[in-house]
């Protein structure tokens, strides 16, 4: 009895429909759902919706420690639009992510590649491989400053046997690039090798087994079978290797701080000067509006391939 | 191996000692700067600059760390650890039944809740800071361990909830329909039932979070500026400013933050993959 009365179905008398217990039943499931996931979407409608929708107001004011001065309309956007430092940013996150982008997608094929198989030793090198990944970003380009500068770091050692002691890695704007890039692709290469290798691993054996049969070449078998099979998961990386180098700060500001002159200053570095450094808070939200349309084409991209994969 | 080996396993065991060389040669990139900050660390200050370089300290110290504790690193640790496990408690017990609701209710919206969910997974952090600080400094919620630790698990939802949703799919349903023919309710049988089922599931997201919070350095950086609620990354970050070249106190500080990340990964290195794929776990 007691059964019957906690589910609900004690109310119904026995020549009662079954269809309208059903209903009933339903009907308390979906009050039950809406219950379970009101926190999730109170939370995330407080903290990550309405920031975004914040933006787009504050974007067009002037901005005086948290007061609303004076409304400006799109005079934020145009003053963004038009200032050399924030082209310069868009410029230097170009060349950024553009370089980080080969560079991590190439090294992270290779490395999944090379430690597919689950023998103890590949199993071992991916964790050695992924400890960058796993530590503090923070902390990770903290060593790498430590490795980089002309007195005491490690590379200016390197170079000062091979002759080039008074040469600055960091005080020379491309060197200060190809240092950022060794920053993003020091640490994401194990990322973009975790994601493949999950592709890789989704690739049915027999088909290797089938084309080695037919006397297939390891290259062969690489373009017809890896390639092809791999094309969603080769997307997938690249999309959200994409999305986190346009946007990452920290490489930016640990390593290089931007310099020289401004070189290696990226959009993330940029949005942060704007708004906590020069405390120009309507500018930097309207920059955080534009760079978020951009990111939502990302994000769309993004969304596609998981259905695609998922369909798959 | 003698001279007069075959040529063909001469010609293998060649390539086994090239394959050795290049993981080694990998290894050393990944762990090198790692390796380096832990060996200045340990190093008296006039050897730190020393040239040439000393890899393995020959007069080890822990002046370094002993100097960090003077001043007080304790309390951002202390703080880090406060807020890391605030995130993972909240993210956990909400994600899991939001994540339940999705897996096992038919509700109006589930299916745009899910949508809204993997859309939200691939927000990138920094784009958001500047309008989540003004929010944050309206709602006086700056420089409180409460308030991050509310951000983090606000960041870190939805891939808890999708790692849950598809580890509870995974799980027979038998199981809860026999509980609820016993007269447990849906909260009853998620808590008597489907959780105690999930122990990897729970690690696995509870780990993604965990190190989300404790490695966090944008969020936090931003939002907090009092010495009270800084965490343990904004007083690296500080320190940075302070010690200036001065690498000794800069690289144990260092060391201080990642052992322990290190240490959980090691010890828990299937659980951190299924999370990076967003993918299910497997029992």
């Amino acid at each position: 009895m007691a059964h019957m009365s906690s589910t609900g179905m004690g109310a119904l008398g026995p020549g009662q429909p079954r269809r309208l217990m059903r209903q009933r039943l339903r009907r308390r499931d979906e009050a039950t759902a809406f219950a379970f996931v009101v926190p999730l979407v109170a939370i995330e409608l407080a903290l990550v919706v309405s920031p975004l929708l914040l933006a787009a107001y504050y974007s067009l004011f002037r901005v005086d420690y948290f007061e609303l001065t004076r409304f400006r309309g799109l005079g934020n956007y145009v003053t963004i639009l038009t200032s050399p430092m924030v082209l310069n940013a868009l410029g230097a996150t170009l060349v950024f992510s553009a370089f980080s982008l080969v560079l991590t997608l190439g090294l992270g094929f290779a490395l999944a590649l090379r430690f597919e198989r689950d023998t103890r030793s590949s199993v071992a090198m991916r964790a050695i491989v992924l400890v960058p990944y796993v530590i503090s970003m923070l902390v990770g380009s903290l060593l790498l400053r430590w490795i980089y500068p002309r007195d005491g770091g490690l590379s200016s050692m390197a170079l000062g046997s091979l002759g080039l002691g008074d040469y600055s890695i960091l005080a020379d704007p491309r060197a200060a690039m190809a240092a950022l890039v060794s920053n993003a692709v020091w640490r994401d290469s194990a990322f973009a090798m975790i994601l493949l290798l999950a592709g890789l691993k989704a690739i049915p054996a027999e088909l290797h087994q089938a084309a080695r049969v037919d006397g297939a070449s390891a290259w062969l078998r690489f373009r017809r079978i890896t390639l092809p099979l791999l094309r969603i998961p080769i997307l997938i990386t690249l999309v959200r290797l994409l999305i986190h180098f346009v946007n990452v700060l920290t490489f930016a500001l640990i390593l290089t701080g931007g310099g020289p002159n401004n070189a290696t200053q990226t959009m993330g570095l940029a949005m942060y000067r704007i708004g906590f450094i020069d405390f120009k808070l309507g500018e930097a939200n309207a920059l955080a509006v534009l760079v978020f349309v951009f990111n939502v084409g990302l994000i769309a991209c993004n969304l596609v391939l998981f259905r695609q994969r998922r369909g798959s | 191996m003698s001279p007069r080996a075959p040529a063909w396993r001469k010609r293998r065991r060649n390539r086994r000692v090239a394959g050795w060389l290049v993981d080694i040669l990998i290894a050393a990139f990944a762990l090198g700067p790692i390796l380096w900050g832990l060996s200045t660390s340990f190093k008296p200050p006039q050897a730190i600059l020393a040239y040439p370089p000393e890899f393995v300290p020959s007069q080890p110290t822990l002046e370094h760390y002993a100097l960090l504790f003077r001043t007080g690193i304790h309390r951002f640790v202390l703080n880090s650890v406060i807020v890391s496990a605030i995130s993972v408690a909240l993210a956990l017990a909400l994600g899991s039944l939001a994540a339940y609701a999705l897996a096992r209710l038919s509700f109006r919206g589930r299916s745009t809740l899910m949508f809204g969910t993997v859309a939200l997974m691939s927000i990138p952090l920094p784009s958001v800071l500047v309008p989540t600080f003004m929010l944050l400094a309206n709602i006086d919620l700056t420089n409180s361990l409460i308030g991050l630790a509310l951000l983090y698990t606000a960041y870190q939802l939805p891939i808890v909830v999708w790692m849950l949703y598809g580890y509870f799919r995974s799980l027979p349903i038998e199981l809860e329909h026999a509980a609820m023919i016993d007269g447990c309710s849906r909260l009853r049988t998620l808590r008597k039932i489907v959780l105690p089922l999930s122990g990897p599931g729970l690690v696995a997201a509870g780990l993604f979070v965990l190190t989300f919070a404790w490695n966090d350095f944008v969020v936090a950086v931003v939002m907090v500026s009092t010495e009270e609620a800084k965490t343990l990354p904004v007083a690296i970050y500080g320190y940075l400013g302070f010690y200036g070249r001065d690498w000794g106190p800069l690289t144990a500080a260092a060391m201080l933050s990642i052992v322990p990340v290190i240490a959980v990964f090691i010890a828990f290195q299937r659980y951190f993959l299924s999370g990076m794929t967003g993918g299910g776990v497997k029992g």
